[in-house]
Formats: C-alpha cells, sequence, structure tokens
C-alpha cells in the first residue's frame, strides 16, 4: 500500500477526532468501512462473542482491536483478541497422537491424553479422518460414532464450525446425536412442564419496562453485569445502558434491588445493591418457606392461580405440612438449613408481595443436582405474586443471557451454512440401525454412556438405552472443559477407538484425542453475523483481517476436502465458495425483510438494506432498534387463546405428567431434597466443608481465550487459575493472598492461585469454569497444573428427568501448597515427536 | 312479416340462372374469404399489440411481464400474452375468446380503470387463469417447456428435486409457477415462499360437497354465507368437510375436542391434545345452538380438565383448502430443519409428545425467522408428528 500525504492527514484527523470523541460516535464513519486507511494499515470491521469490533491490520497482522461504534460498553475482553489470534496454544499443523497412529484402534488407550504428537500433511490426516469414519461405518455401525456435542463456535454464519463438522459427517453416516446443554440442563426441561416454554433462552420483558414498573428486583443467583460481557453473536452489550440506569435507580431509592447469593457478585458491587444471603443449595428449602409465609399471611393472589393455574392444591398441602412427608416448611423449619433467620424469610416474603416485583434467575442455580426444583419453586413464587404478563413483573430465567430483555429489531437474521444433509440426498452409509440403543442421549450423561453402553436410564419420561460409542468427533467443542471430574472422563476415554478434534486452539479436549486439526480463527476468513445478539440490532460483515495462520484452514475448506474423499465436494459445498456463501446469506437476509416489510404493518427500516457490495464494503447494517414488549402478557390477557405449552395450556404448580413418571428425585410438584454432598452442615462437608462453585468466568467464554496471555496475565496468579477464598476460610488453612493452594476432594486434585476476598463467606469458594485442564500425565487422579474445576466437580445427572449436568453440587477442601510446583501443562500445544 | 316470408320463398325455391357448380365454388369462395377474415381477425386479436391496446393491460400486467425472463432473456425466444393465455387448439381458442369478451365489457365500463381497481381484482382474475391452467395441465407452458426434454443432469439439485417428482405426476406448471409473468395478487404475498405457493395451490382447487379438505392457512370463520358476521379463525391444516358452496364462500363442518375450562374458545384436533384447530369469538364458542356437543366432561387424568367432544359448521372463503396434508407436512418440516439448524441440530418431530411441543417451539421460534403463519404451520407439523402419532420415540 502507498501511503499520500492526504491519506496520512485523513488518518492523523480521524485519529485526533476519535480521541476527542471517542471511538462511539466516530465508528460507522471512519474506522467501520473496509478499507479505510489510517496511517500505515487498514482499518476492517468483524466481530466475536466478546463484541463486534473494528481491526487495525498492519503489514499482515492484526495491530489493533477496537470496539464497534455501536458497543458503547465494550468488555476488557476485546484487549484479549490478538492474543487469541497470536498465541502458544495454537494448532499449528494436523497432529495424530503417536500411539494411535502406530497401532489405531489397537492402541494403549492408557497412553491417552500423554500428549505426545506426530505432524501431518492436510492430505494424511483427511484421509486418517476419511478411514476412520469409513471403519466405524462398515465395521460397527451408527451407534458407534458420536458426532453430536457441538459448543460455542466462533462467530460468523458461514463458518459455523458444528454445522460444517455435522452436515459432512452426516453426509458420510448417521451418527448419536445429543440433546440439551451444559448451561440450562435442568431449566429447559423442567419449565417446559411449568410455564410451557424452555424460557431459558426466551426473549424477555424490555429493560425500560422494567425500569418504569418494577419497585423490587431480585437478582437470584444471578451476576449480569458480568455474564453479559459475552453473546452468542457479536455481541454490542446494550443491556448494560440499561444496568447503568438501574444503578441510578438503586442510588435515588426508586427500585430496591436485592441479590440472593452467598457471594457478593460483580453485579452487586455494581450497582450497589443489597444482598440477601443464604447456604449454597438450600434455595428451595428458603423459597418453600416464602411461599408458607404468602399462604399464610394471605399476601398471595388466589384470583391469578384460579384463572391461570392448575395443581395450587396438592403443592400448598405438602407447604402446609399436609404432604407424604408430615413436614410444614415454615421460616423456622427453613432457618437452620439455609442460613438465614425466620424473620428475615418473612420480610423477604412480604416485601416482594408488597408492590411490583422482578424475579430475574441466573442458571447457578439448576446446574446442581435436583436443579430442576428451585427453577420450579421460582415459577411457583411468581404465581403467588400473580404478577406473571405485567410489565415488570413475573420470573425471567434469561436477563443476564445476550441481551435478552433489550427489545428485538423483529428483523429478519442471516441464516447459516446447512447443518443438515440437503433434502432428497442420503449419507454414504445410510445405515439407520442403532441395534436398539437410542441415537439421541442427554447431553451431559455421555461419559456414563461411555462407561456403560447397553445400560438404561430415564430421561424426561422415557428409557434411553446407552449406544456402545468407539469413535468421536468434536468441531469448536470441548468437552475438556465442560464435563464433570475429569478422572472419570479420563476412565471413559479409554472405551474409545478413535477420537477426532477440529480447532485452533490446542485445548484439553486435543490432548485427549487422537487426531487433531487445526481450523483458522475467526478472523483469518470472511463471514457475517448479527450484531447485538437477542435485540438483532442489525448485520455485521466480518472481513479477513489475516491470511490462516501456520497451516490451519477454514472449516469449510477443512470439510469440503474431507467430503471430497468421498466424491461428495460439490454437493457439500453447493459448488458455492466462502464469499458465494457470504454473499448468499446476505442476499436471502435482504429478501427476506424486504418481503417483511412489504407485508401488512411492514417496518421501512429493514426494507432498505443496501446491496451485497455496499454492505461489505460499510462493514454492517442497521436494523434499528425494536419495540418494548412484556414476556406473558399474551397469556394474561387471554389465557385461553394464547395458551402456554404445557400439557393444560395454564401454569401447573404441580404436574401430573411429572408425576406418572413416578421419579424419586422428581416428583409431581417442587420439593426440597436434600444433596448428595453440601456444605454448611449437609452431607460431606466433615470432611470437605467447603462449597466449590464453578461459575462463568469474568475474562473468558467459558474455555474460550484462557489461552489468550496478556489477558490471562491479569488474573493469573502465580501462572495458576485463581481461587477465591473468604479471609475467615483463608486463615484458618494459613493461606494468603497470591499463595498457591493445593484444591482437592475424593475425585480430584488441582493447583490454584489463592485470591482472598471479602466478597465470599466463610464456607464458599469460586473457581471460574473454562480454566484450562493441565493434568501432569496421563494416569487417573494426576494433579491439575492450572485449575480446571470440573478437575473436583460431581457428574451425576441432576435428576432422572432432566439428566442435566450437577456442577454446583461439589465440595472441597483446600490447603497451601508447599514444595516445588509443577509446570503449568495447559498451554502451548502437545510435546511433538518425530518418526 | 311478409318481407320474411317473401326471403323465405326465395330461399326455399331451387336456382333456376345458377348453375349448382356456381354456388359451389362462390360458396367455397366465400367460404374462405370469411373463414380467412375471421381468423385473421381473430389473429388481430392474438397479437400483443391489440392485448395491449386497452390501458388496463397495458399499465399494469404487460409492465410486469416486461421485468421477466420470458420477455426477455440470453436466447432472444420472447413469450406475448397469446402464447399463455389463448389456447392453441381451436376449439378452445374460440371458447376462450367468448369468454374474453368480458375483458371488453370491462375496458368500456370501466371495472378495472385505475391501478387500485385493478389490484382489487387481480386475485379475482388471477384465480380465473390458474382454474383454465389447473384444468389443462398448464397446456400453454408445455407448448414449449416439455417434461420430456428436461435434462435433469443440467438443472441445480434445488430445482431437480422438485421437478423430478412433479414430471412424474405430470404436474401442472402453474401449480407451482403462479406469479412467473406478472405479480402476485398482494393478499398472496408471503414471507415463506414455500408455503405461499401451497397457498397459491389452493386457490385453484375445486370443492365438491361432502368431501373432506385441509385448510392451507388460516381463514376467517363467519356464521353467514355472506361472510359478513365473524365467529372465529380456522387454524391452518386443519381437516374440514366441505358442506355446501354458494358463490365464492364455503360452508365447512369443524369436528373437534375443547377444553371445558374458561370460555372453550379454542377448538383442538383431538381429545387431550393441545393440537389447535380453530379459536372461535367468546359469544360463539359459548353459544348452545352454534355448538354441537357430541361428549361432555371427559377428563383427562394428566391435566385434570374436563373435555368435550363438539363439533361446528361455519362459513368461510372458497379458494384456501388443499385434498391433502402431505404437502403442507412437507413444507413445514424442510422448514423446520432448515430453520432450527442454523444453531443446533433440531430434535426429531417423534423426540416429544405433541403437548411438549408447544412449550419446546414457543422457547426457540424467536431466534428463527418464521413468519407466524409458517409458525402455527410448523408448530402443528411438529405436534402431528410426535411421538403420541409415531410408534418409535427416540
Amino acid at each position: 500500500m502507498t501511503i499520500s500525504r492526504r491519506s496520512f492527514l485523513k488518518g492523523a484527523m480521524a485519529g485526533s477526532a476519535a480521541s476527542l470523541i471517542g471511538p462511539g460516535l466516530l465508528a460507522s464513519s471512519a474506522l467501520a468501512a473496509e478499507g479505510a486507511e489510517v496511517g500505515l494499515g487498514v482499518w476492517k470491521t468483524s466481530g466475536s462473542h466478546w463484541g463486534a469490533l473494528n481491526a487495525l491490520v498492519k503489514g499482515g497482522k492484526v495491530a489493533e482491536i477496537k470496539p464497534f461504534g455501536a458497543d458503547r460498553h465494550p468488555t476488557e475482553m476485546l484487549n484479549g483478541i490478538k492474543g487469541l489470534i497470536y498465541n502458544p496454544s495454537r494448532i499449528r499443523y494436523p497432529m495424530a497422537r503417536l500411539e494411535w497412529l502406530k497401532h489405531r484402534q489397537d492402541a494403549d488407550r492408557t497412553t491417552r491424553g500423554d500428549n505426545r504428537f506426530v505432524r501431518l500433511t492436510w492430505d494424511a490426516a483427511l484421509d486418517l479422518f476419511h478411514e476412520e469414519l469409513e471403519r466405524t461405518q462398515t465395521d460397527y455401525g451408527p451407534w458407534a460414532l458420536y458426532a453430536g456435542a457441538t459448543g460455542w463456535r466462533q462467530t460468523g454464519q458461514v463458518h459455523s464450525c458444528g454445522n460444517h463438522m455435522q452436515r459432512a459427517v452426516a453426509m458420510h453416516g448417521h451418527f448419536v446425536k445429543k440433546v440439551g446443554d451444559y448451561s440450562t440442563g435442568a431449566g429447559q426441561v423442567i419449565l417446559p412442564y411449568v410455564l410451557g416454554s424452555t424460557e431459558v433462552y426466551s426473549q424477555g420483558t424490555s429493560w425500560p419496562l422494567i425500569l418504569e414498573n418494577s419497585k423490587t428486583v431480585v437478582l437470584w443467583g444471578n451476576d449480569p453485569y458480568k455474564n453479559l460481557q459475552v453473546g452468542w453473536n457479536c455481541e454490542t452489550h446494550e443491556s448494560y445502558a440499561y444496568l447503568e440506569q438501574l444503578k441510578a435507580k438503586v442510588a435515588d431509592g426508586s427500585i430496591r434491588v436485592i441479590s440472593v447469593d452467598p457471594v457478593r457478585t460483580k453485579t452487586q458491587n455494581y450497582l450497589g445493591c443489597e444482598q440477601l444471603y443464604l447456604n449454597p443449595m438450600t434455595d428451595v428449602a428458603f423459597m418453600l418457606a416464602m411461599a408458607y409465609t404468602l399462604y399464610n399471611e394471605e399476601l398471595y393472589s388466589q384470583e391469578f392461580i384460579d384463572a391461570y393455574a392448575l395443581g395450587f392444591d396438592d403443592f400448598i398441602a405438602y407447604v402446609q405440612g399436609e404432604g407424604d412427608d408430615g413436614e410444614a416448611k415454615t421460616p423456622e423449619w427453613a432457618a437452620p438449613i439455609c442460613g438465614v433467620d425466620a424473620e428475615q424469610i418473612r420480610d423477604f416474603a412480604r416485601l416482594l408481595a408488597a408492590d411490583r416485583t422482578q424475579l430475574l434467575f441466573g442458571w447457578a442455580i439448576q446446574r446442581q443436582q435436583h436443579g430442576e426444583q428451585p427453577y420450579w419453586m421460582g415459577a411457583v413464587l411468581a404465581t403467588m405474586l400473580g404478577q406473571i404478563g405485567l410489565p415488570g413483573g413475573g420470573i425471567s430465567y434469561g436477563h443476564h443471557y445476550s441481551s435478552i430483555g433489550v427489545p428485538s429489531s423483529g428483523a429478519s437474521a442471516p441464516g447459516a451454512f446447512p447443518r443438515n444433509v440437503d433434502a432428497g440426498k442420503t449419507p454414504e452409509h445410510d445405515n439407520t440401525d442403532f441395534q436398539g440403543a437410542a441415537s439421541t442421549i442427554p447431553v451431559a450423561r455421555w461419559i456414563d454412556c461411555l462407561l456403560n453402553p447397553g445400560e438404561t436410564i430415564q430421561y424426561n419420561g422415557s428409557e434411553v438405552v446407552f449406544p456402545d460409542i468407539r469413535m468421536c468427533v468434536f468441531s469448536g467443542c470441548n468437552p475438556w472443559h465442560h464435563h464433570q471430574d475429569h478422572n472419570r472422563m479420563k476412565q471413559a476415554f479409554r472405551k474409545l477407538e478413535t477420537v477426532v478434534t477440529i480447532d485452533y486452539a490446542w485445548n484439553a479436549t486435543c490432548r485427549f484425542s487422537d487426531l487433531v486439526l487445526p481450523a483458522c480463527t475467526q478472523f483469518e476468513r470472511n463471514d457475517l453475523d448479527v450484531y447485538g445478539s437477542y435485540s438483532n440490532r442489525g448485520v455485521l460483515a466480518m472481513h479477513k483481517l489475516v491470511d490462516p495462520l501456520f497451516h490451519s484452514r477454514s472449516d469449510f475448506d477443512i470439510f469440503t476436502d474431507l467430503c471430497r474423499r468421498f466424491g461428495r465436494d460439490e454437493e457439500y459445498r453447493q459448488e458455492l465458495d466462502e464469499m458465494g456463501w457470504v454473499k448468499k446469506l446476505y442476499d436471502e437476509c435482504r429478501e427476506a425483510n424486504t418481503a417483511l416489510s412489504a407485508a401488512p404493518g411492514g417496518d421501512e427500516p429493514t426494507s432498505s438494506m443496501p446491496d451485497f457490495a455496499t454492505f461489505w464494503k460499510d462493514g454492517y447494517v442497521d436494523f434499528g432498534p425494536g419495540e418494548n414488549w412484556v414476556r406473558h402478557a399474551d397469556f394474561r390477557q387471554a389465557p385461553e387463546v394464547n395458551a402456554l405449552g404445557t400439557p393444560s395450556g395454564f401454569i401447573e404448580i404441580s404436574s401430573r405428567k411429572i408425576g406418572r413418571y413416578e421419579y424419586d428425585d422428581c416428583q409431581a410438584h417442587p420439593r426440597w431434597m436434600e444433596k448428595a454432598e453440601r456444605s454448611h452442615g449437609g452431607p460431606g462437608s466433615d470432611r470437605y466443608p467447603l462449597w466449590l462453585q464453578s461459575v462463568h468466568p469474568d475474562k473468558r467464554l467459558h474455555s474460550q481465550m484462557c489461552e489468550s496471555e496478556a489477558l490471562r496475565a491479569t488474573y493469573a496468579v502465580q501462572g495458576r487459575e485463581p481461587i477465591f477464598i473468604g479471609p475467615e476460610d483463608a486463615e484458618a488453612r494459613g493461606i494468603q493472598d497470591g499463595d498457591l493452594v493445593r484444591v482437592y476432594n475424593d475425585r480430584g486434585q488441582l493447583l490454584a492461585g489463592a485470591v482472598v476476598s471479602d466478597d465470599f463467606p466463610s464456607g464458599v469458594v469460586r473457581i471460574q469454569e473454562g480454566a484450562w485442564y493441565g493434568p501432569v500425565g496421563p494416569e487417573i487422579g494426576a494433579l491439575d497444573t492450572y485449575g480446571d474445576p470440573n478437575t473436583l466437580t460431581l457428574d451425576v445427572g441432576t435428576s432422572k428427568l432432566a439428566q442435566a449436568p450437577s456442577a454446583n453440587t461439589c465440595v472441597v477442601e483446600i490447603e497451601r501448597f508447599e514444595g516445588e510446583a509443577p509446570a503449568v501443562t495447559a498451554f502451548g500445544g502437545p510435546i511433538t515427536v518425530d518418526v | 312479416m311478409k318481407i320474411l316470408a317473401a326471403l323465405w320463398n326465395t330461399l326455399k325455391r331451387p336456382p333456376v340462372h345458377i348453375s349448382l357448380g356456381v354456388i359451389i365454388i362462390v360458396s367455397f369462395l366465400g367460404g374462405i374469404i370469411f373463414w380467412g377474415g375471421f381468423n385473421t381477425a381473430m389473429e388481430v386479436t392474438n397479437t400483443e399489440k391489440f392485448c395491449v391496446s386497452c390501458h388496463e393491460m397495458e399499465n399494469n400486467v404487460y409492465q410486469e411481464l416486461q421485468q421477466t425472463v420470458h420477455w426477455s432473456n440470453r436466447s432472444g425466444v420472447r413469450a406475448i400474452c397469446s402464447d399463455c393465455h389463448v389456447p392453441h387448439n381451436w376449439t378452445d381458442k374460440i371458447a376462450r375468446k367468448m369468454q374474453a369478451s368480458k375483458e371488453v365489457w370491462g375496458a368500456i365500463f370501466g371495472t378495472i380503470d385505475t391501478p387500485e381497481k385493478f389490484e382489487a381484482k387481480r386475485l379475482e382474475l388471477a384465480q380465473h387463469e390458474w382454474s383454465r391452467f389447473k384444468a389443462n395441465g398448464s397446456q400453454e407452458c408445455r407448448n414449449c417447456h416439455d417434461y420430456d426434454s428436461m435434462d435433469w443432469n443440467a438443472m441445480s439439485d434445488e430445482a431437480r428435486r422438485f421437478m423430478e417428482p412433479a414430471a412424474e405426476r405430470s404436474q401442472s406448471c402453474v401449480d407451482c409457477h403462479k406469479g412467473i409473468a406478472h405479480q402476485l395478487p398482494q393478499q398472496m404475498g408471503s414471507v415463506d415462499p414455500l408455503l405461499a405457493g401451497l397457498v397459491r395451490e389452493a386457490t385453484s382447487v375445486r370443492l365438491d360437497e361432502g368431501e373432506t379438505y385441509y385448510s392451507a392457512k388460516s381463514v376467517d370463520l363467519y356464521t353467514d354465507a355472506e361472510r359478513t358476521e365473524q365467529a372465529g379463525v380456522l387454524q391452518v391444516a386443519t381437516e374440514v368437510k366441505v358442506l355446501e358452496t354458494r358463490d365464492d364462500s364455503v360452508k365447512l363442518a369443524i369436528a373437534a375436542w375443547r377444553k371445558e375450562k374458561g370460555f372453550g374458545r379454542v377448538l383442538y384436533e383431538d381429545f387431550g391434545q393441545n393440537i389447535s384447530s380453530a379459536v372461535l369469538d367468546k359469544d360463539i364458542a359459548q353459544d348452545g345452538a352454534m355448538i354441537e356437543t357430541h361428549q361432555s366432561d371427559v377428563v383427562d387424568e394428566l391435566t385434570g380438565l374436563p373435555w368435550g367432544q363438539v363439533s361446528v359448521t361455519l362459513w368461510a372463503e372458497k379458494g384456501a383448502y388443499l385434498g391433502k396434508r402431505e404437502a403442507l407436512w412437507e413444507t413445514a418440516g424442510q422448514t423446520y430443519r432448515d430453520a432450527c439448524s442454523v444453531c443446533h441440530t433440531e430434535p426429531a418431530p417423534e423426540h416429544f409428545d405433541a403437548n411438549t411441543w408447544p412449550a419446546m417451539f414457543s422457547g426457540m421460534v424467536g431466534f428463527t425467522n418464521m413468519s407466524a403463519p409458517t409458525q402455527e404451520l410448523v408448530l402443528k407439523y411438529l405436534q402431528m408428528h410426535s411421538s403420541d402419532f409415531v410408534d418409535a420415540a427416540h
């Protein structure tokens, strides 16, 4: 590129204006356009789960990242993007595990996890991939192949990695799929029975209406200020403007915000709001005592229950002590379980009934054993309060996620590269005989499945027979982060003959794989996506910033080449190339929005999407803001016509349908049940007195970006993942802030760095999930050198209903680590072996 | 009368001065001249110039045609008005010409002389043409486009997927290709082209009394044949029996179940199953004279709610029903798979039961671009292909 004096001046002026006004206002004109020359580089548009962004590319390298103009509340994690691209943990070449390469299915599988790998050419690697798919389909059948697990793909609708992997593998043969996920597993199964929708991923009442109408806002195990930093699409963090307003209303006393949480959360500290402490995992006992108070003090709405709900009588009999356990759920009964005074429970119930109350539940309390119960109980409380369907009332299970609560633009969003085999086509191996085993398994039970093929489990009213899985394929999916109890996983992985992983960074799943293929990052290919997540605020161009690093390739190229091995590459990519797909998705989106705006009541702004070339040059199309909306208002207005999706169409306080399943761990109405292990005097707390919570991280998206070194340096302690501990517990164990500690229970052990914080009460510690697993070796029980909490967590289903993960049911002990600490093995890729 | 009688006598009397040969020759020549003139005149009415000589044609449909591939293409072949709208065989042509005289009436009396009037009338006009195409298997299209000459390998996969089965059934082209040369009537504009295709097909389906049909879209229901008193809405893909047709209206019988809680406004496909068939207005739902109840107070053990079996007879528009539900299900299934797999593997329809699907669907549908009518259809498809309707769950 040549620099003229004029372009240099233009760049300098844009730079100085930006520093005066800030990046926000100028982004659309000076920063967003592709190829806008500034000084010695080119600004391009791209986006990520951490935010839409503008990147300065200089000399073929990403030199600088700035938030996209529309993002007024960018996350600090944008600082991690450069470190994600240029990273020692990047997968550089296709690699095969040495022992596996030599012996394949006859390999000594106790070596899996030894991290000793051999470099391959792409041709050799894809031949191996294809051979193993062939072998699995031919020697076994579709029951032996698990390619169902997917994760938080990088943003971009064309290169969505799960779509590519599953389409290509499905064109070759059928495979075992999954149902559910690790974030909301219990919630998404119980709430359809109760409120008639999965709720957890549903758009919620608009923030402006909450700010306008609510008098009390309850954050129940909910930390939106932390969790809204990331979004499913290219975030623009619109929710933060509303949190700012909420903070102001807390300050002027017009809204009371109460955080029901054992820990003082980031949100609480930001808002300056109140906290109601209760012992971990005792929410249901607490809520039952609230129901007792509401009922006996006649603070509940019988009218609402009569018109909108069923099954109150059975439930309230249980609360009153007329159930099978004969125990009244009085505040006095709950107080010792919850660690809260009985009078405080009463006051809290009275407060919620006094005026308009918006309940905002986080996902943490359903990621524990019996996680169905607190969510069900939350819906029951909201029903008793009778404010469901009113602006600023009722219950939400999603306002901490992906800008839920920001009004949706209503525009049509771009589609994606197809995940499925084209209609009318069949796979190379069109064998759908799963030999009596399930073709779909509850996702969090797949390690059980590997360990116990042929076993039958109960799941959501049906029986699931575990298939005998021999081969797994993962793409942009890191089960060695998200699944519980890594030592149990090690055992299970020894059953597998072949594990293929496609990713851009050498995470722990690569370590436990046999064949690893390097995909490029989203910044090394062209794509497009929505910006604004749930607000669906516009379409963002994701310009390729730099060429794929090392030998990495786009998912599109990788799987086109895999399909070429069975002669179906043209069908795979539908005869289009990368830019052809970007343009196709844009044009289809434009057409859909034109049709929308032509329809009666159509919207003007969406009808004016520019042609593709203009969009690509501008970097984005803005759909404009959406309109305020109230969740369940239609149901409240006409319950018959806008019936809920429950069996009866009404809110089901008791569910006869669930009752019929006759599950001991999820019965016909919400109940308090003791956990397998629990701190604060609960089971197992004599040996392991500390509750370990593994919340969503503050400076990562799950395990993504843990490898980004400069960002990690801002939070790691002695190079290890921090463990947060209260001053009382730290002192009792002689632990100082900054100490290296060993955290352990019967399931495993890890090293972490202590952060002593007043935010944590006695008996509660936190390691954020997504810390990369780095065991000292492949053997079971090996010390984890970096500090992945899933080294310690419990791997049981929430109940027979949802069979979801119970990560937050976990107790541990901590000690100061003495002696020489082993080096961190989590980062930096494999041990490369020459053959 | 005298003159007529004289003429009759003259005509009756055998010729005296002219030979039979002359008569034959003159008659023959006269016939040729007349026939030629008639045909020439008729051919004139077949030219583009004649067709667009009235401004209704010129300003509307003619302009639209010029935007399409039938007007301008790389091969330089052009279809003019008569190629598509006038039958090529003589008898049909004459019949069509006689019908067309109505258009002359229209031109003279200004039935469609403004764009607004034309738009208002467009659906009706289009429906006439579509029924003609339906009846003759789109013969005018097939004068040029022949199924037997189609090279499947030269087609895109997607085109082939639709065209090959159509060829096997020798399906009428315009079943799918409505709007290929002119704009579609506004009432038929749709965000979902697949569904719009079926709605269009329904406009040319003949309704026989006593037969069973399925709604291709949601349809307003009325108590009277004139369709002035609205009684509710019939949902998409609902089974109805045609009792009577009158002008543009049809009298439908709907058999259903409903919950005996509230006003009983929602009619459902079957006992205990929340698959909705129709939504009635409150006073209709409560009107014992309108609703015939066959069974009452049948308790659904799963919810404890009492249900009743009912039937209701109401009027609705014609042209909104298909003979079978399969095509609707096919469209819905494809839409479901395409829309949901954007983000995740879509669960098999039989993964949930009919009463669980509304919950699963409503929790996720906000992520898709499905229009409200499409959502209604897709949900019904999922419910009617759920574990309640197939043997092999999982």
